[in-house]
């Protein structure tokens, strides 16, 4: 009876600490979100903060000096001299309230009070440049202006779920293939082969890229999506592997011979007993591998290019900014696009997620 | 259970046999694109002869490699091109080229990426080089001539009518020194002009101030506006991992305009050092506006931090925060888009320092190399050295033709049209130098170097050095 109060109190301090921390978490991503819905040029003259209620100053009227009143010199401001360093920045009038330089040209001051504003410029112009594609004006031979309209993201959207899928099944099956076998069957060199998949999880993919292209090249796989299949498969597969052996070894070996007794073979038991017990960190691995094919640009950078048919999302929104960068509003919304389907695996398959966490903890 | 489990795996085998079909597809794309063997038309000539000594003789005797396109041979060929532009630019090129594919029947497949100095490396080394590359920094592309990689343009190209066609130093600018000797290692397609400042036109005619015309004119200028109480100019160099480049257009103009321009040339190539006072001069000119507070928008601290394509966009607030902008003809696409060009803004040419040097004009461009040597990439190769190639783009605005086929009509404003004879005209026409220099100095120290002369962590000679550095990596 007494303790209850305390354990409350204490869950409290843990949930407020844990608030705190999402909270700090959270805010690049709403000021981004916030962002993704204002005008460009909104976003360059004010932080996206500037859209909660705030306290600034507030023009109330302006003040007009004689048109020849020399900059250099100190300026006289309703009885006060001031220079113009402390006018641009804003200097206090004795009454409180501010002056501050409204147009330096026609020697205008603007006297300002603080008060309660808030920015409530909003537009879904940056989503429909996403969305729809953008309009380009275009002259033809014959001089008239007509205008095309460019790609949206749809069909990167779609590449990208083409890549990524078999992209995500493939190294994950292949992975629990083998880490069965590491884990139950005996076969000549096994310790060895396993410390070589081991060890290939410290190469960095970035040393393979050209040998491999090389071959891709022989083979002419450069720019099809089973090229960029085999290159995540295999550039996802030690981690895949090594994560799978840490579960499945785990399993109570009885369960395996008793199966074996009543004559399953190995395929058997795979299908009917490891596949069905490893789900959840067959789960919890898929939304890693998944999430880094997804968000991955270097690896389709190389293997398959930026051909429209074939582009995908990630590069699509590199590009979307233009040649030189002007567009570069639109990354804000594209940026969210993008994120839905990650957000959506990772709430889908969320509650196998923790325990996907602990799954190479618990036995080194 | 046991069914629902049982559907689960033949629905993840169902997935894999589909992949594999469609990779399949994939496949054959592939395939056709590299289907036809290289050369079964007669190249003829060999490097090492001259091909302009008889030009008759070889314009005549046998059809050019575009001509036997346009009489429908290639039909149905691939050539892939690889380039850095993408998004508006990529649609108006694709635009330009339909024509010609149409006629053709070659299928010219360009690919733009925004990492193509890293990407087309990778694919060279890869042996997946694409038949033709853009090239906006011949820098790069001399360490791929270097290497042995790209194909002489001179061995099928008839020369007289590339000389007839472009400016000498244009010319001169795509030779470059190979294992053997030096060879044509592109053909120039689209180019930008440099030496312009930028200004809002119609607040300027009402503000009373005139173009100016000399060095001392434009700083008076800059002082008439500091009193008026704006600074005059709009300057930012912030450009990501780029932040500096143009920094060193400004160096690169005043160059040309305090020493001659066979100096310029032995800078870019190394022999005069940016610590000798020839250059440091041109940087201590460049400091009398940029080192000004009052000259400044935001004053000098602001130009490392403020991001080159938004720096401009003062110049149309209303009234503008500042007057002059010094950039390439391409900014225009960062300016509002309402804006009417010739009416509310124009550019002026940056003026000359010493009359002694004449009017010389920077300019920038985009070479095309070749690296696979086939008859259709032969013909598309042709057909990028006429102006025809450029001219719904130089119509939709935002490129200058270097040809000298390119028609002043096709521009559609007076904007335009003036940086095309600005270039025509100029005594001396020099490219951008630090795209001519070797990386590690021209996108490298360099930008670097007078980022931080800029910002104020280093002085003058500390910067020079800095830059001079480069060299020797």
């Amino acid at each position: 009876m007494r303790r209850r109060p305390r354990r409350t109190r204490s869950k409290t301090t843990v949930n407020i600490v844990l608030a705190v921390i999402c909270l700090i978490w959270l805010i690049p991503t709403v000021g981004l979100f916030i962002s993704s819905f204002r005008p460009a040029t909104e976003i360059l003259k004010s932080g996206w903060w500037t859209v909660f209620p705030h306290k600034e100053n507030v023009a109330t009227h302006t003040i007009t000096l004689p048109k020849d009143t020399d900059l250099r010199q100190p300026i006289e401001v309703d009885g006060t001299m001031y220079t113009d360093d402390q006018l641009r920045s804003g200097a206090k009038a004795p009454d409180g309230s501010v002056f501050v330089w409204e147009n330096r040209r026609a020697r205008t001051i603007s006297v300002q009070q603080s008060g309660w504003t808030m920015n409530t410029n909003f537009t879904t112009e940056n989503y429909e440049g996403v969305l729809t594609g953008k309009q380009y004006q275009i002259t033809d031979t014959d001089g008239s202006v007509k205008t095309k309209k460019g790609n949206g993201l749809s069909r990167a959207f779609l590449n990208t779920v083409t890549v990524s899928i078999p992209a995500t099944i493939i190294p994950i099956l292949i992975a629990t293939f083998a880490a069965y076998a590491f884990a139950w069957l005996r076969f000549p060199l096994r310790k060895t082969m396993f410390v070589i998949v081991i060890m290939l999880l410290v190469v960095p993919l970035q040393v393979a890229m050209i040998p491999v292209l090389k071959d891709y090249t022989a083979l002419g796989l450069n720019g099809t999506f089973l090229g960029v299949w085999i290159a995540h498969a295999g550039f996802g597969l030690p981690l895949a592997t090594y994560f799978m052996y840490s579960y499945i070894s785990q399993l109570p070996k009885d369960l395996f011979e008793s199966a074996f007794m009543d004559g399953a073979s190995n395929f058997t038991i795979f299908t009917r007993l490891i596949l069905p017990l490893a789900v959840p960190s067959i789960a919890s691995i898929s939304i890693f591998q998944f999430l880094w094919v997804w968000n991955d640009y270097l690896v389709s950078l190389v293997f398959i290019g930026n051909q429209p048919n074939v582009q995908v999302l990630s590069m699509k929104i590199a590009d979307m900014v233009g040649t030189r960068g002007n567009d570069w509003h639109l990354l804000t919304a594209a940026a969210f696009i993008s994120m839905l389907m990650p957000l959506a695996v990772f709430f889908g398959l969320q509650k196998y997620f923790v325990r996907g966490l602990l799954g190479g903890s618990v036995k080194g | 259970m046991k069914n629902m489990r049982k559907t689960g795996f033949l629905l993840t085998a169902i997935i894999l046999v589909l992949s594999v079909m469609l990779a399949a597809c994939g496949k054959n794309n592939d395939k056709n694109a590299s289907s036809n063997p290289p050369s079964s038309v007669e190249p003829s000539v060999s490097p090492s002869s001259e091909p302009s000594s008889e030009p008759s003789e070889s314009a005549s005797t046998d059809m050019s490699a575009l001509d036997e396109a346009l009489a429908g041979k290639y039909k149905g060929t691939k050539v892939t091109m690889f380039g850095p532009f993408t998004d508006a630019d990529q649609v108006k090129f694709e635009v330009a080229i339909k024509d010609f594919e149409d006629k053709t029947g070659i299928d010219i497949q360009y690919e733009g990426s925004k990492e193509f100095e890293a990407t087309v490396s990778i694919r060279v080394d890869g042996g997946n080089a694409p038949d033709i590359a853009d090239f906006p920094q011949p820098g790069l592309l001399n360490t791929f001539v270097k290497s042995g990689k790209v194909i002489d343009v001179s061995t099928f190209m008839d020369m007289d009518r590339l000389k007839g066609n472009y400016n000498k130093s244009w010319l001169d600018m795509a030779t470059m020194k190979g294992p053997s000797g030096d060879i044509m290692a592109g053909i120039w397609a689209r180019s930008s002009v440099k030496s312009l400042v930028w200004y809002p036109k119609k607040a300027f005619e009402e503000a009373g101030y005139t173009v100016p015309k000399t060095w001392d004119e434009l700083m008076a200028l800059t002082e008439q506006i500091a009193k008026d109480g704006d600074p005059a100019w709009a300057i930012g160099i912030e450009s990501g991992a780029a932040t500096g480049w143009p920094a060193t257009d400004w160096v690169e103009d005043i160059m040309l305009r305090t020493t001659s321009p066979e100096n310029y040339d032995k800078w870019v190539n190394g022999e005069l050092p940016f610590t000798d006072d020839i250059v440091k001069n041109a940087v201590k000119k460049m400091s009398e506006i940029w080192m000004n507070k009052d000259y400044v928008y935001g004053g000098t601290k602001s130009i490392v931090t403020t991001s080159f394509g938004d720096s401009s966009t003062v110049l149309f607030d209303n009234p503008p925060k500042a007057w002059l902008h010094r950039q390439a003809s391409f900014i225009t696409s960062f300016f509002p888009q309402n804006l009417k060009s010739g009416e509310d803004y124009d550019w002026f040419y940056f003026p000359s320092i010493d009359p002694q040097y004449g009017n010389p004009v920077l300019v920038a461009g985009d070479i095309y190399a070749m690296f696979n040597d086939r008859p259709e990439v032969r013909a598309v190769m042709e057909f990028f050295t006429t102006g025809e190639s450029l001219k719904t783009w130089i119509q939709s605005g935002g490129v200058i033709a270097p040809m000298n086929d390119a028609k002043p009509e096709w521009y559609t404003s007076d904007v335009e049209r003036r940086m095309a004879e600005l270039a025509k005209n100029a005594t001396t026409l020099r490219f951008d130098g630090s795209d001519l220099m070797p990386g590690s100095v021209g996108a490298g120290t360099f930008w670097k170097g007078m980022t931080d002369y800029v910002s104020g962590t280093v002085d003058l000679d500390g910067a020079m050095k800095e830059i001079q550095a480069g060299w020797k990596q």
